[in-house]
């Protein structure tokens, strides 16, 4: 009986003790934490790799587009002066949003900024992230998991990301509370403390950039970081934080920080300095046309122009895949497009604005002859003849050649043109930006802070070498030129330049009219990224951020020149009884004639147009009043007395201005929402400490 | 004469009728022979000489008997030399001569007062449990219901559960609560279950007939014993062990034939629906055609109530769809007009689908050898017509040997193998839109018939489903028992168990594609085949102004497919768990009256899960779905889940004289889901009993009151259902979508924030009960109980947005439920032979949020916020003309205030805005609901919808609390009874309170009004007026119950949002089983070997009292849950799922 007793004894006893810890000890094999994640360089990259649909987010993925270019959902798209839509313009932002932000890593891969900003929300998990991964590899630089090497590299790209990530919180909120290292939750008050001046912010984002200039790897592979990404998004990041200062140095919400000549010198300097060492060290080359580095299907063409590309291929896997392109396709209406100003922006291929060029029909506004008389670059952006968008002016340019022919011809469309199947990838990084952002720096240096004067060398390897870009097959049939290139001592003087738009401008009254290169050095900004969300920065750094409102711009509220008598409106019966001989269409075939019939009875008093009355004295445009079609309909016949009258630049239907708190001063930085400032407030009731967080001049 | 008896005994039996009076005729006339007869008279009295009132004295062999009155006292006429048996409930029965003048001594019932409970890892007399336990008997609740599972069998047996039969799908597991829905905010509130002391993954695996006994463990002082997985209570089911009887071998076979139909008469809206369809466009300004496929105006419309009228009685239902008279193309050119009607009742809906069961078990006892044998087949068919897919099959073997080897050792083992399969028609690759989902999804003139004129099938759910391929879902669970007890000396047992079980589940799913007259898309066409147009007469000409003749129209069939099913899916899961449980008993008695019992354990759980799937597109073959003959893209995947748990438990029972009673646990738990310090916890609870009807000075009402028992239970045990991740900075993988050098790369996202200090919920429940029996007839047990979550997890309060993490979750919380328990149990022999008893059952139960940080909105959790809570607007009534000014034209005035559009109302009429309620061409007008302004500001709306606002005043505007989803006063009623061979049982379930807002087309009017589908309720009682050219009123409706129609949506809009009027009131009362059997005498049946046989019917769920106006949503509906999903199943709508059914059924059961 005893012996019965001692085995069931010894055999609880046994396991009680020896199993049981490893019998508890049950990590899950199929997930990895925080504690056994770091061991080997391979992982450092696929931690990182994580965040490259955040920060190149491309056309974006499936539907998610918010970010993407060429958007032209109400509240996703372009906020800037180059689009126009029907009824009321969007807003920016009126009043003080209680939440609109993002607290969490965006884990499908795409980062969701603020539309109107494209900068960063008030989020910090990617200041997280990248706090978070300098401390683990600090960690496995003393447990020797990482080579002197690869530390370097990856630390570099670290903070390359961190930044860039402080860069785009600056950029919507100004002054911003910078933590070099990851906030533990016990940390209340470095968890509530207030913003940083946003030159204090800086410096230490150029930090970041001057280790990664001097550590990221030159060439780290293909689409991956290296030092030519980091020093092109650093001039960018540089140069918007240099010009800021420039255009806004009165602004109330400067007067957190000191010394801003010395800042605003030193930023420009970097973003010369970093867009100046890829200019001379990358190799990089405008080899390819304007539509090929938008619309290559599946996987990166062969350029030197690219320094970065987001290729997508659903063969690959069949989420690779977006819906910008379905927004080019030729059926897909536009809701939101280019409009008078944008237009009137596009020099002719002689280099000279529409006022003062020589080409023949240059003078000309219709889409037909604009394609062949302009830059290449519009010819590549935009569809050859009025069609279905709220100005006429229709977008092709983020789509291969091929894709629109479909709707043209009236056929069915192929997946990688329809829906969010789109498998054409975009240049996230392109050398036209190096170059711009390096020629602008220096010219805005050579302007304000006693810098080397821009040389016809500066623009032949900047301005002069980019319109020396190929073109296409498809452009040289339909006769399109290169633009000749910029000569320093002969640039154009545009009357655009002084026009009155200019002056209600926050730029202008800071430094007075901008001089005729940093025209011409804008406006290559201006057709090269046109709705690539560059635009909606520029003006904000500019200070120009009033051009947004058609009180103050009317070429805002003006859309293409159209005929719209020519259009398929009527059908032979109905022509008839006008007395008009049966017109079909003057424009090409859609797959259902949609295209742009315009003239029906539903839109009597609301399309209008206004004439072309030839130019001004000062060669800028002279355009007539406003004419709204009028008719009446029985049996579905319309009867209308100026059906002719309707040839001139369409007036979007029911447009409205924005709201003039959209651009108020207060517009150009994002407010600290209610639900932060809460927060903030509640921490201090209940630990009767002092926090608060300073909001933007204009929103408290 | 005796096989004319038997002849006729069993033709009565199966006639269930007036059996008992040929056998008991025969009898008397037998009887009739014998004429002396004397009375006598007698008093029956307990062992203290206490008179015994109400107890049986029959004479024996007759039906001759009485009843003792309150002192004792019989007379009865009895013949000479006849025997009385003396029985009463409690006390053991006695036979004694006949005489006058009697006192007939009965003992108290040993066996009675010894009747055990099984509790965890043991049993105990039931007089003596301290702790809240509640005993199932298999044989009255399971052996003669056609019920499927075991789930359904629990329902409304035990006070403090809650078994809701959340779906009909055949297959499904009920959803099973003790004592309150809710535990926590991240964990489950699952009650374990326990087969024989092993944990098992689903009831459904049991088979019904294999069950000796069921234990429903409710406290923490009973549950505690089992640990952490216990905190939500516990199900203990104990398996047939081998035969009752000694040196015996028994066979039995029970067999179970039922057919199933509709639990009530459904109806979906037939042309009415056509009518609220163009109604609800007609107010905002849409007269052309409506709907998604077939489309309906006010025309067609007219057109479908003359086909009725015309046609409703002559074209049969299955009559195919003719173009001309069925449909036809609108004045538009393109529209389909569909003025036939369809029931899906009629196409969808299988009237008598069959079940049944059959069992045999062989029982035996040889020597020390025990043993049972058993084998179960089960097989129900769905409620889906036009498919052989839809049904559920299971099959159970069950092996239970023990044997006793020496005076010291016995060993015992046993397998239990489960294969069920659950079979459905793979019609739509998505559970959450399911063939029942688009069976009632469409309006009711959109073609449910299987074929056009031409032969053709049709795009429909008909179609589809007849067409869909067999998928299924396998599970075979294996679970293998090995043990030995050993008694090393008399009171000390030790009792060892090793059990394997494997779960194997399989899933196949088959795409297919379909072929048919694509009406979704494809454009109708005039000629098919290039032959020349015909024309035909426009039969609805003077509706629809057509001209006299139209073209005849064809749509031309063709291959439709989805990417989503043209497909071959495949799973397969397996799950392997090892239980050792190890025992060890001593029991002792210090002195006279001092018993003590100790019991020390071992309990250890090891698991581990490895499951693969694989799908590949584009089949080459839809009779044949192979990988292997599939040329699409292939993806897989697959996952790994292991986990243990350890537990040292001890257990000390103390009763002084069975009068005071005492028990205390302890256990120390170990769980792999926490990490390093925190996984091991101590838990203790204790429990005390006094009986106070022991107590000497009780005696004196003890013939009144012979028990009473007070008890009190405290306990505390960990709750580890949370999620591990919890607890662990997890790196989740992500779905990148960038390419690196043309190839998928791997990408990781950030470690969660996580609070290194997290530890165990604490679940903590105090209990008071007491039990007392009067008379000896009546049972009462009463509890209530308070059940605390401490330490519950929530999100940390307090952090800063800038920390860049969503803030971890940590103990910061408490919730508490409260309840109480009620249960009334009554039996009585009469001493006419009759035998009643019946059982009563009444529980209710409220969860509240006690802590909960600082959150306010009203939709989330508060401090305060009841579980379950709903909140609405209450509404006033529907507005009327009159309530509206009214300008020159006779037309309403819109109006425009800050909160939104309106329409003026007349004056003197001083009402609040509804505004806010109205959007784009939706304004609140007559025929509208009118809420009611709670707060008196004029304006009706929600508020911020916070609990309080920063200066603590309500913040909900004219919100208030309209209701809760909670189940509350569930109530049972059984009632038994025995009569010479006959038995019938009632089984009465129902719950007192319970509310939900729909959220479907089958419940909220005007939900996603494009698609059409509606229930006759709504259709049949709106608010209308309709008017003629002139402006005239034709038809109206002013005195509707809903509303004017009005398209709102997916969602609980305009008036549709949430209000008292329009929520629904799932309140039931539910007759759930009648059944009626008979047993065949003994004599007769021992003649051929038979030692039992039985014959009965039984009704389930056979009667069903609502407050649903006739909704096709069965009262006991969880919307989205389902054997597919147990969330958003359906896309979470209530009332599209397979509806409820009752059954039929008929059954033997015959013992060899």
């Amino acid at each position: 009986m005893k012996k019965i007793f001692n085995i069931i004894a010894a055999a609880a006893l046994v396991l009680s003790l020896s199993g049981c810890e490893k019998f508890l000890d049950r990590p899950s094999k199929t997930t990895l934490d925080d504690s056994n994640y770091w061991y080997s360089e391979d992982m450092v990259r696929l931690f990182v790799n994580g965040a490259y649909g955040a920060y190149f987010f491309g056309y974006g993925n499936n539907w998610t587009d918010a970010g993407a270019p060429a958007v032209f959902d109400n509240g996703k798209g372009e906020y800037s002066d180059d689009v126009t839509s029907a009824n009321k313009q969007k807003d920016i932002l009126i009043s003080l949003p209680a939440d609109n932000w993002f607290r969490k890593e965006q884990v499908s891969g795409s980062y969701s900024v603020l539309a109107r900003r494209t900068s960063a929300p008030w989020n910090f998990a990617y200041i997280r992230k990248w706090n978070l991964l300098i401390d683990r590899l600090n960690t496995m630089k003393e447990e020797g998991t990482l080579t002197a090497e690869a530390y370097n590299h990856w630390m570099g790209v670290a903070r390359f990301f961190r930044g860039w990530e402080y860069s785009r919180l600056v950029e919507s909120f100004g002054d911003f509370p910078y933590y070099g290292e990851s906030l533990s939750t016990s940390d209340f008050d470095g968890q509530y403390k207030d913003r940083d001046p946003r030159t204090f912010v800086m410096d230490k984002v150029m930090e970041d950039f001057d280790y990664a200039m001097e550590n990221v790897r030159t060439n780290d592979g293909a689409d991956y970081v290296n030092r030519f990404v980091v020093g092109t998004v650093a001039s960018r990041c540089m140069l918007f934080e240099g010009t800021w200062y420039v255009y806004h140095k009165n602004d109330d919400a400067l007067k957190t920080c000191t010394d801003l000549d010395k800042h605003a010198k030193t930023y420009l300097q970097k973003a010369a300095e970093y867009a100046g060492y890829v200019i001379e060290n990358g190799n990089y080359k405008f080899d390819t046309d304007f539509r090929t580095l938008f619309g290559t299907l599946y996987k990166a063409p062969a350029s030197k122009e690219i320094i970065l590309y987001r290729a997508y291929n659903r063969t690959v896997k069949t989420s690779y895949s977006h819906c910008v392109a379905t927004y080019c396709n030729g059926e897909e209406a536009q809701g939101a497009a280019g409009n008078l100003s944008t237009l009137k922006a596009w020099i002719c291929n002689d280099g000279q604005p529409y006022s003062s060029t020589t080409v023949a029909n240059g003078d000309s506004w219709r889409m037909q002859d604009m394609v062949v008389t302009r830059d290449p670059r519009f010819e590549a952006t935009f569809w050859d003849e009025p069609k279905n968008s709220s100005t006429g002016l229709y977008v092709e340019k983020f789509i291969d050649r091929v894709g629109p022919t479909y709707a043209y011809n009236g056929q069915a469309r192929p997946s990688q043109y329809a829906s969010n199947t789109n498998e054409n990838g975009y240049p996230v990084v392109r050398y036209a930006e190096t170059v711009l952002n390096w020629i602008e720096a220096k010219a805005e240096l050579a302007d304000k802070f006693d810098g080397a004067a821009v040389t016809q060398a500066d623009l032949d390897k900047s301005i002069n070498a980019i319109r020396q870009r190929p073109l296409d097959a498809t452009a040289i049939a339909k006769g399109v030129q290169k633009t000749a290139a910029m000569d320093i001592n002969n640039l154009p003087n545009d009357p655009e330049r002084t026009a009155a738009p200019q002056r209600t401008t926050l730029g202008y009254k800071t430094v007075g009219f901008v001089s005729p290169l940093l025209w011409e050095i804008r406006r290559e900004r201006r057709m090269e990224f046109f709705l690539e969300k560059v635009r909606s920065l520029d003006i904000r750094r500019w200070g120009q951020l009033e051009l947004m409102l058609i009180a103050n711009n009317p070429d805002l509220g003006i859309g293409g020149y159209v005929e719209l008598d020519l259009a398929a409106t009527l059908k032979a019966e109905a022509a008839a009884a006008l007395g008009r001989p049966a017109q079909e269409t003057n424009l090409k075939k859609t797959s259902d004639n949609m295209g742009y019939n315009l003239l029906v009875a539903a839109n009597k008093d609301i399309v209008s147009v206004m004439p072309l009355e030839g130019t001004n004295a000062d060669g800028t445009l002279k355009l007539g009043a406003r004419k709204f079609f009028t008719c009446t309909e029985s049996n579905g016949v319309i009867t209308s007395s100026n059906y002719n009258e309707m040839r001139g630049f369409l007036v979007p239907r029911n447009i409205q201005d924005r709201d003039p708190l959209n651009v108020d001063v207060r517009n150009y930085l994002e407010p600290i929402c209610s639900q932060v400032i809460d927060q903030y407030k509640e921490k201090a009731a209940a630990t009767g400490k002092d926090y608060k967080i300073s909001q933007n001049p204009g929103w408290e | 004469m005796r096989m004319t008896k038997l002849f006729a005994a069993c033709a009565a039996a199966i006639l269930f009728m007036g059996s008992g009076i040929a056998y008991a005729a025969a009898s008397s006339s037998e009887m009739a022979a014998d004429q002396q007869q004397s009375r006598i008279s007698g008093t029956v009295v307990d062992a203290q000489g206490e008179p015994i009132p109400g107890a049986s004295v029959i004479v024996k062999g007759t039906t001759t008997g009485t009843m003792t009155d309150a002192t004792g006292v019989f007379t009865l006429s009895v013949r000479t030399g006849a025997t009385l048996e003396v029985s009463c409930i409690g006390y053991t029965t006695v036979e004694v001569a006949a005489q006058d003048k009697l006192t007939i001594v009965l003992e108290d019932d040993a066996e009675l007062l010894a009747e055990t409970v099984v509790v965890g890892y043991g049993a105990q007399k039931k007089v003596n449990l301290t702790g809240s336990v509640s005993v199932v008997d298999p044989e009255k609740v399971l052996d003669s219901r056609p019920i499927p599972d075991l789930g359904r069998g629990l329902q409304g047996t035990t006070p403090g559960m809650t078994v809701q039969v959340g779906s009909s799908e055949v297959g499904s597991d009920a959803r099973i609560r003790i004592r309150g829905q809710v535990g926590s905010e991240q964990g489950s509130a699952s009650p374990l279950i326990l087969l024989d002391n092993v944990e098992i993954p689903s009831l459904n695996l049991v088979n019904p007939d294999d069950i000796e006994s069921i234990s429903v463990l409710k406290d923490a002082a009973s549950a505690s014993i089992y640990g952490a997985k216990a905190a939500f209570g516990v199900v203990l089911i104990t398996s047939k062990k081998g035969a009752k009887e000694a040196e015996k071998v028994s066979v039995t076979y029970s067999g179970n034939m039922a057919f199933q139909s509709l639990a009530k008469n459904y109806q979906m809206a037939d042309v009415e629906a056509l009518h609220y369809w163009v109604v609800a466009g007609e107010r905002v300004g849409t007269t052309t055609p409506v709907g998604t496929f077939m489309k309906v105006d006010r025309a067609g419309y007219n057109a479908a109530v003359a086909w009725k009228e015309k046609y409703g009685n002559t074209v049969a239902y299955d009559d195919p769809m003719v173009y001309g008279r069925d449909w036809y193309i609108g004045s538009d050119g393109k529209s389909k007009i569909g003025v036939r009607t369809y029931d899906p009742y009629k196409y969808l809906v299988r009237s008598n689908a069959p079940s049944q069961t059959h069992n045999v078990a062989v029982a035996g006892s040889k020597g020390n050898t025990n043993f049972n044998v058993s084998l179960g087949y089960l097989n129900q068919k769905g409620m889906l017509k036009v498919t052989d897919f839809d049904y559920f099959s299971r099959y159970n073997a069950n092996v239970r040997l023990d044997t006793k080897v020496n005076n010291w050792l016995g060993v015992h083992g046993g397998i239990m193998f489960t294969h069920s399969t659950k079979s459905w028609a793979f019609a739509t690759s998505s559970t959450t839109a399911d063939p029942w989902y688009y069976a009632f999804r469409w309006a009711s003139n959109y073609p449910l018939v299987a074929t056009d004129e031409n032969g053709n099938a049709l795009r429909n759910p008909t179609c589809e489903i007849a067409t869909g391929k067999q998928a299924t879902k396998d599970t075979d669970y294996t679970s293998i028992n090995l043990g030995t007890t050993i008694t090393p000396m008399k009171n000390w047992k030790i009792n060892i168990d090793y059990t394997f079980s494997n779960n194997d589940v399989q899933t196949r799913k088959p795409g297919t594609r379909f072929y048919g007259d694509d009406i979704w898309y494809a454009t109708p066409l005039t000629v098919m085949d290039g032959s020349d147009v015909v024309t035909i007469e426009n039969e609805w000409n003077s509706y629809n102004g057509l001209g006299a003749t139209i073209n005849k129209m064809y749509i031309k069939p063709s291959d439709y497919y989805s990417d989503s099913y043209d497909l071959l899916y495949q799973d397969s899961y397996t799950g392997k768990r090892h239980t050792w449980n190890a025992t060890s008993n001593y029991g002792f008695t210090l002195g006279e009256a001092h018993d003590f019992n100790l019991m020390l354990g071992l309990n250890t759980v090891k698991y581990a899960e490895t499951g693969v799937w694989g799908q590949k597109k584009m089949l080459l073959n839809y009779d044949n779905a192979q990988f292997a003959l599939s040329t699409g893209t292939e993806t897989t995947g697959g996952g790994y889940v292991w986990n243990s748990t350890v537990g040292f438990f001890g257990r000390m029972n103390y009763n002084y004289k069975e009068k005071y009673l005492f028990e205390a646990n302890l256990r120390r738990d170990g769980s792999s889901k926490f990490r390093g310090p925190l996984q091991w916890r101590w838990f203790p609870s204790a429990s005390a009993g006094w009986r106070v009807s022991e107590e000497p000075w009780m005696q004196s009402v003890k013939p009144v009151m012979n028990f009473l028992k007070l008890r009190a239970s405290w306990g505390m045990i960990g709750d580890q259902t949370v999620p591990s991740s919890l607890y662990i900075p997890t790196i989740a993988a992500l779905d990148q979508y960038w390419m690196h050098e043309d190839k998928v790369t791997s990408a990781y996202a950030t470690p969660d924030l996580v609070d290194s200090d997290i530890t165990w919920q604490d679940i903590v429940t105090l209990d008071f009960g007491v039990d007392f029996s009067l008379f000896n007839q009546v049972d009462v047990t009463f509890d209530w109980y308070q059940r605390d979550t401490k330490n519950m997890i929530v999100p940390a309060e307090g952090l800063s947005y800038n920390i860049g993490a969503l803030p971890p979750k940590g103990n910061y919380g408490d919730l508490r439920t409260r309840g109480w328990e009620f249960s009334v149990r009554y039996g009585k022999t009469f001493s006419n032979g009759l035998s009643l008893s019946a059982t009563a059952s009444l529980a209710d139960a409220k969860t509240i949020v006690t802590n909960y940080g600082s959150a306010k909105g009203i939709s989330g959790w508060y401090n305060g916020k009841e579980y379950g809570e709903i909140w609405g607007y209450r509404v006033d009534r529907l507005f009327q003309n009159d309530d509206f000014a009214h300008d020159a034209n006779g037309n309403l005035i819109e109006s425009k205030d800050k909160y939104g559009k309106t329409y003026v109302f007349a004056d003197g009429k001083d009402y609040a805005t509804q505004g806010r309620i109205a959007t784009g061409s939706y304004i609140s007008g007559p025929g509208d609901v009118k809420f009611v302004d709670l707060n008196g500001d004029g304006i009706i709306d929600y508020g911020s919808q916070l609990i309080e606002d920063a200066d603590g005043n309500p913040a909900y505007g004219d919100y208030t609390r309209i209701g809760n989803s909670t189940p509350r006063y569930e109530y049972s009623l059984m009632i038994n009874g025995d009569y010479k061979g006959f038995d019938f049982s009632v089984f009465f379930q129902g719950v007192g309170k319970r509310e939900m807002l729909g959220s479907s087309w089958m419940t909220v009017p005007g939900f996603q009004m494009a698609d059409g589908g509606m229930p006759a309720t709504f259709a049949n009682d709106f608010w209308f007026e309709d008017k003629d050219a002139n402006g005239n009123v034709i038809a109206s409706n002013y005195n509707a119950f809903y509303p004017r129609p009005a398209s709102c949506g997916r969602g609980l809009t305009f008036n549709m949002v949430p209000s008292d009027r329009y929520m629904l009131n799932m309140a039931y009362f539910r007759i759930k089983n009648i059944t009626l059997g008979y047993t065949l005498p003994k004599k007769l049946t021992e003649k051929v070997s038979i030692s039992k046989a039985r014959v009965y019917v039984s009704l389930e769920n056979f009667f069903t009292f609502d407050h649903l106006n006739g909704l096709p949503v069965d009262p006991e509906e969880i919307a989205g849950y389902s054997s597919f999903n147990s969330s958003n199943y359906n896309s979470g709508f209530a009332g599209v799922g397979a509806p409820a059914y009752k059954s039929a059924s008929f059954g033997v059961q015959v013992t060899f």
